[in-house]
């Protein structure tokens, strides 16, 4: 049977055994130091979490604050793609940002200059200068704004930083409205932990988390590898001439990666839930659960990243498809929100909630969870029914994939 | 004569096989400023473009160096020849080298350019980085007969790297990042191995 030997000839590559050490490693490494102990009440009711509480008599006059004192300075530090970015204004957009405070403090220009004597002032060596930085608190804040009018602005300044900045809308409740926990909210949490996660769910996400970092980008070589290896063998005509519809054995190809790149997860998946279960044989966690969430988290990742891989390869080459998933995968990790839990959107690929408390922000965008889950997992198989029509086109020779070096390379001058 | 045919299998190959690795690696340094700011940074700033945007181009311009010759009859061709496969492989690696250090003083000079702190050391940090990036690939694709082998090898020590972090010991990839530069030589070193290594098992074990 075809999918059998293409299994077997898979579990044998090299590409496949260094995808396997790559899971195992991140599994080892990052998360099963999580299973050292069991998470008991005491120890969940004496750290110290926070929480955003949303509240806009919190946001508002700190958000202010912080923007006053970006622009005394003339520095606002942003992560457009997850890196550092110190955003330095011209003029004309540092004259919008002080109309912005005016608007919302009614301080008019010069008595927002002369906060620069009133507050704490420190030097900052930045480059080859040594520039003034000010830390000012304590700005009034107009009785007469409303919130939605703040945020609005908060948005436009967010854009004239170029984005990434703390006053993007969606994350000033995360940036300026951080609380502790009370008693009662750390109860409920560890409550719904019990209850609601039935404590493997919620490990469930925490070994997704650090597994779908790996199953977003590694799964490409084994795919490109598997792709490439016909032309690599010269098996390439023989393979075309046979009776096999492209369609059966494209899928069949990308059934068998699906099938193998899941064993080493299925593996640590079974370790890791059995070792939940033995920490909390008293608890009666679920056992199904660990499974259903990783399984629904994780198979998306592999999906995709598989039917990127033959695509491409298919059309280009095996370089061209590690490069395209590799620019994928560092845009998607890069843009991960700094919170690392909850923000989950709806195009979101690599979904991260680092935590095994704070389920309730990963239900507020559970919808949007669930919708990029089918919506990755529905690309892949579009991608994979190209991948089948690339590779009918080339089997009848109306198509021979671009190649960029040897005969028929692009770069290779005509005779 | 032996200096012109010398430049002759280096144009050629230039032409024909890595300059699309070369266009790759300029778009990498090209395009980082775009995303990623360069003005004003300190020494530990400046150090975190460098050490994980700029130094992937290490891995695209050592890992291929094998890549013309995957095809068996393309190296029954070349076993033909009078100068040595591994002489042609050692003139690549030589090329790419010094294209990597040409891009990589571009960023450097750029970042001082726009007023960040860097140095001398910031620039041969990210160098040794770059190099064992590239060695990584080129030892896994020289040994592997594979240059998507060589690829995965280097983007798994590359990731291996960010979870790992400092349990690297001396051999990890970011410390310009935590202010040390201490692990800079243990990379050029197993650099240096690694590169030895693989021609090792080009000429005695596979006698190409």
């Amino acid at each position: 049977m075809l999918f059998i030997k293409e299994c077997k000839k898979l579990l044998r590559s090299v590409t496949f055994i260094i995808y396997s050490v790559l899971v195992v490693l991140m599994f080892w490494t990052q998360y099963w130091d999580v299973l050292d102990a069991p998470l008991n009440e005491t120890a969940c009711m004496s750290c110290e979490e926070t929480k955003s509480s949303g509240d806009p008599e919190l946001i508002m006059p700190a958000a202010l604050d912080s923007l006053t004192s970006c622009y005394l300075s003339n520095s606002y530090i942003c992560y457009p793609y997850g890196f550092f970015k110190s955003v330095h204004l011209n003029s004309a957009n540092s004259r919008k940002i002080q109309k912005y405070i005016t608007e919302l403090s009614g301080l008019s220009s010069d008595e927002i200059e002369a906060l620069k004597d009133q507050n704490v002032k420190y030097y900052i060596s930045h480059g080859t200068t040594d520039y003034a930085e000010y830390n000012v608190e304590d700005v009034p804040l107009k009785t007469d704004v409303t919130y939605e009018r703040f945020v609005e602005i908060m948005g436009d300044v967010n854009d004239i930083l170029g984005g990434g900045s703390d006053y993007k809308p969606e994350a000033l409740a995360y940036n300026f409205s951080q609380v502790e926990m009370t008693e009662e909210e750390l109860k409920e949490q560890y409550n719904d932990f019990i209850e609601k996660d039935h404590i493997s769910i919620a490990y469930g996400r925490l070994f997704s988390d650090y597994l779908g970092i790996d199953l977003a980008f590694v799964p490409v070589f084994v795919a490109a590898a598997l792709i490439t290896a016909d032309r690599r063998g010269k098996m390439k005509e023989l393979v075309y001439s046979r009776k096999v519809s492209s369609f059966k054995l494209v899928f069949t190809r990308f059934a068998a990666l699906f099938a193998t790149m899941i064993i080493p997860v299925f593996l640590c998946a079974v370790l890791s839930a059995a070792k939940i279960m033995y920490m909390y044989s008293g608890s009666d966690p679920s056992f199904t659960g660990f499974f259903a969430v990783s399984g629904a988290w994780l198979m998306p990742n592999i999906a995709m990243t598989t039917a990127v891989g033959m695509l491409v390869s298919e059309i280009f080459s095996a370089g061209a498809a590690i490069l395209v998933q590799f620019i994928f995968w560092f845009g998607s990790l890069m843009m991960s929100d700094a919170a690392l839990y909850g923000n989950i959107g709806k195009f979101t690929f690599i979904c991260r909630h680092n935590r095994l408390m704070h389920r309730a922000d990963f239900m507020a965008n559970y919808d949007n969870f669930v919708f990029n889950r089918i919506f990755y997992l529905m690309l892949s198989l579009v991608m994979v029914l190209l991948t089948v029509f690339v590779y009918e086109m080339k089997r009848g020779g109306k198509f021979n994939g671009i190649v960029f070096f040897g005969k028929g390379g692009i770069f290779r001058r005509k005779a | 004569m032996a200096l012109c045919s010398l430049a002759r299998v280096a144009y050629s190959d230039v032409k024909h096989n890595f300059i699309i690795h070369y266009l790759i690696a300029a778009a990498v340094v090209f395009t980082a400023p775009v995303f990623f700011s360069y003005a004003e940074l300190n020494e530990r700033q400046a150090a975190q473009p460098l050490e994980v945007i700029i130094s992937l181009i290490g891995c695209i311009l050592l890992t291929p160096i094998f890549m013309p010759e995957q095809n068996e009859s393309i190296r029954d061709v070349i076993r033909s020849k009078k100068t040595a496969y591994y002489f042609i492989c050692l003139i690549r690696l030589i090329l790419s080298f010094a294209v990597l250090a040409v891009l990589i003083g571009c960023s450097v000079l750029y970042m001082k350019h726009c007023d960040s702190k860097v140095t001398f050391r910031l620039f041969s940090g990210t160098l040794s980085s770059a190099v064992l990036l590239g060695a990584i690939g080129f030892f896994a694709a020289g040994v592997a007969d594979n240059v998507i082998i060589g690829y995965m090898a280097s983007l798994f020590y590359y990731m291996i790297n960010f979870t790992l972090k400092e349990k690297m010991g001396v051999f990890y990839l970011f410390s310009m990042m935590q202010g040390s530069f201490e692990e800079k030589k243990w990379l050029i070193m197993l650099s240096l191995v690694l590169i030895s290594i693989t021609f090792g098992y080009l000429k005695l074990i596979k006698k190409q």
